[in-house]
């Protein structure tokens, strides 16, 4: 069973564009309907099987999830930043051992809200009728999350692989279609052959450390440049490889993903789609610049006794260029989120799920539901928190 | 049954669709018709359902356009996919919210979430900070003051990249260290202050923790006498004596950080900046201004200057305020200044014998310390 693609980037940038608008309008309030609906596009241009997903998310439950949140992390910052502020001038005479325990306290609380991010996405995932599922387990996640992260730290990433799959494994095992669990299979070691761009990129880097000791800088600074372009390369192949690897060993109810996404091609979409973004908010951003730069030297000019010379961009006038520039200021974010959607979020979707299938041909037919997991805290933690969940 | 029609009889509609029950993932196949008697959708051959059409919810926001997804306003999981958007047009509620969610506790729950966030902003972090400024070592209070005088420098600049530079006029601060003698004399007890004048036109100035005082230019060059910026002294000095900045620093560290919180990525930065601007804005309770008034006018009496200049400084900052400067000093922000005023006014006993603090040229060199 192979998966077909459907909808346009007109359609998805209008999308985009008209629900960041009301975002913006709304003082940041709509982008938990704006999230919401950009998934729902989402799920339903994409369809195994002929059947599309889709998304059953409620914004409302999004918003009431992310107060919660900032609830829990209002008393977190507000009360526990207070008391280690407190005690960091008192013992130490400056905040840097404050910033570096509250910062330290996050991290827990960081896989913590990915986790949960992921139990409420696929909980409000369908397919076919039937509702995804991730069973609870944050915390041991987050604990896991934490030793592996310890254990990659201190063996320079040779374990991170290792790291990869376990935590995969730790998710992929508890996730349900219906009432099918699904399984990771495979062991860690087969993940290696992901991590080898990035092995000749340190390898190249050490040969520039090398070279630059031996008073060769002009060499070193070009090894340093060529090994810092493979990494960039490395870490996409990393994800992409490791991906592929993983779903191939994946099953639910006896029928085997396959994903054949190719690393290069991944990475020309983000280095080709960022760029072409890019070049669409030039104009704005040089506009921008300039109304800026106008503001700036007025003051110094008025500064330095030359009031005249400014009149016309004193007063009103002024406020008028401030109001101008608060606009392309939004357009700028408007235009920006709205082109990477279609230029780099939808082409990688696209290029991942044009590689899924699934086999053999109708394994899930007998595949029952699962109840509602009603997990009103939503994704909360994750909004608060900014974990970076793309979509 | 034979039914007479009488004008225009609809297309009968008919088509093929695929239709999931929402109990198994076996997709199945139906034909489905309109009812128009009963206004309702008909499934045939493989399924068996009639849905009312003022009961059909569309999916929204899909993508492709070329098929519509249905659902039962009253039913989360059924769903029937259509080939083409044909039926659009006979579905009276085709784009209402399904009522399938239950939304009603949930409202509770958000009003309790903004209470919990007010309560902890504005009662448990002012109350914790006041009883941890306490207790907070002297060299803990100086480097609070440190890194706070140096983020007011770096926010008041609107490139943020260099900060607003401190004035070192060697006359200048030799008169403003004249100035501070001659209050440090009428204290009660000596105070180790550290005084500065930031080169900026806010007519302003304030206190930091670990006894800072802080200047503006701006009100340097709008005072008319010596004598109304040495009742200003007086006044934070006032808030110094009574460690206001050190409870303000801690409160504004505890709830800082929960506003930029509720704002996503783009408001983020702006907020931020309004809290910079709140940390020099300074509202300390009315009860601490007033003490602080009170301070200042024993000190100033006892240093044999007029408590009254306080009251011209006040009032000379009221004409300014409207249009001098976009920001507001924290002097004019109490609705009270007018109270203020008149109890400076009180506090200066009839035939007071003021002595100057400033010679002429002290005064010149005062006013042009940031040159
Ligand atoms: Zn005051």
């Amino acid at each position: 069973m192979t998966t077909e693609l459907a909808g346009s980037r007109g359609a998805l940038f209008w999308l985009a564009l008209k629900t960041g608008l009301l975002t913006v309008l709304t003082l940041g309030f709509y982008r938990f309907w704006m999230k919401t609906r950009l998934r729902r596009w989402y799920w339903s241009a994409i369809r195994p099987g002929g059947h599309p997903l889709e998304y059953v998310g409620d914004p409302v439950e999004k918003l009431l999830g992310f107060l919660f949140a900032v609830v829990v992390l209002a008393f977190y910052i507000g009360i526990v930043n207070l008391i280690l502020m407190f005690l960091s001038f008192s013992l130490f005479q400056d905040n840097f051992a404050a910033y570096t325990a509250s910062l330290v306290g996050v991290i827990p609380l960081w896989f913590f809200a990915q986790y949960r991010a992921r139990r409420y996405i696929l909980a409000r995932t369908r397919w076919r009728g039937l509702r995804f599922g991730l069973e609870p387990g944050a915390w041991g996640y987050a604990g896991r999350a934490l030793w592996h992260w310890a254990l990659t730290i201190l063996t320079l990433g040779i374990l991170w692989p290792r790291m990869t799959f376990w935590l995969e494994k730790y998710k992929t095992d508890r996730t349900f279609f219906g009432s099918a669990r699904m399984n990771q299979g495979g062991r860690w070691q087969m993940l290696y052959p992901a991590i080898i761009p990035l092995v000749i990129a340190a390898v190249i880097g050490a040969l520039g450390t090398a070279s630059f000791n031996f008073g060769e800088p002009e060499v070193a600074a070009g090894l340093w440049v060529i090994a810092a372009m493979i990494a960039l390369y490395g870490f996409v192949h990393y994800r992409v490889v490791t991906l592929r690897l993983l779903t191939n060993a994946k099953t639910v109810n006896g029928v085997s993903l396959a994903l054949s996404p190719s690393p290069f091609r991944v990475t020309m979409i983000y280095v080709l789609g960022t760029l072409l973004a890019a070049a669409a908010v030039f104009l704005p951003l040089v506009i921008l610049g300039l109304l800026l730069l106008t503001i700036q030297s007025a003051d110094v000019l008025a500064e330095v006794g030359m009031e005249d010379i400014v009149a016309p961009i004193a007063g009103a006038g002024r406020y008028m260029i401030i109001g101008a520039s608060v606009v392309i200021y939004f357009t700028i974010f408007l235009l920006w989120s709205a082109l990477t959607n279609v230029f780099v979020t939808l082409p990688v979707v696209r290029h991942y799920f044009s590689t899924l299938t699934l086999s053999p041909q109708d394994g899930v037919a007998n595949i029952r539901q699962r109840p509602r997991d009603e997990f009103a805290e939503a994704e909360g933690f994750a909004d608060a928190l900014d974990v970076g969940a793309s979509l | 049954m034979t039914t007479l029609r009488i004008g225009r009889t609809p297309e009968t509609f008919s088509t093929s669709a695929t239709y999931f029950d929402g109990t198994s993932a076996h997709p199945v196949p139906v034909s489905v018709t309109v009812d128009e008697e009963a206004h309702a959708l008909v499934a045939h051959a493989g399924a068996d359902f009639r849905w009312p059409l003022s009961e059909i919810r569309e999916v929204l926001d899909q993508a492709g356009g070329d098929q519509m997804v249905i659902q039962l306003a009253t039913d989360p999981v059924q769903r029937l996919i259509l080939p083409d958007r044909a039926l659009e047009p006979r579905l009276p509620n085709r784009t209402k919210r399904p009522k399938v969610t239950n939304r009603g506790p949930l409202v509770g729950w958000a009003f309790a979430a903004v209470a919990s966030v007010a309560l902890i902003i504005f009662v448990l972090v002012p109350a914790m900070a006041n009883q941890l400024a306490r207790f907070i070592p002297p060299e803990g209070e100086r480097a609070l003051g440190e890194v706070t005088f140096n983020q007011i420098r770096s926010a008041l600049d609107q490139t943020g990249l260099n900060p607003v530079p401190v004035c070192e006029n060697r006359a200048g601060l030799a008169a403003l260290e004249k100035m501070e003698t001659r209050l440090q004399d009428a204290l009660p007890e000596e105070h180790g202050l550290t005084v500065a004048v930031l080169d900026h036109d806010m007519i302003n100035a304030f206190a930091l923790p670990g006894n800072y005082v802080v200047f503006f230019r701006g009100l340097i060059d709008n005072a008319q006498t010596p004598e109304e910026v040495a009742a200003v002294f007086a006044h934070e000095i006032g808030h110094v004596v009574s460690r206001d900045p050190t409870r303000h620093a801690l409160r504004s560290a505890g709830s800082l950080g929960v506003l930029g919180l509720l704002f996503g990525d783009f408001a983020g930065g702006a907020a931020v900046l309004l809290l910079a601007e709140r940390l020099i804005e300074a509202n300390y309770s009315q009860d601490a201004e007033a003490q602080a008034d009170v301070f200042a006018h024993q000190v100033l009496r006892d240093a044999q200057i007029a408590p009254s200049a306080l009251a011209t400084m006040f009032e000379r900052f009221r004409e300014l305020g409207g249009d001098a400067n976009p920001f507001v000093a924290h002097f004019l922000s109490h609705p009270a200044l007018g109270d203020r005023i008149q109890a400076a006014v009180d506090a200066t006993p009839n035939g007071f014998q003021s002595v100057p603090v400033l010679t002429a040229a002290e005064w010149r060199a005062l006013q042009s310390i940031c040159d």
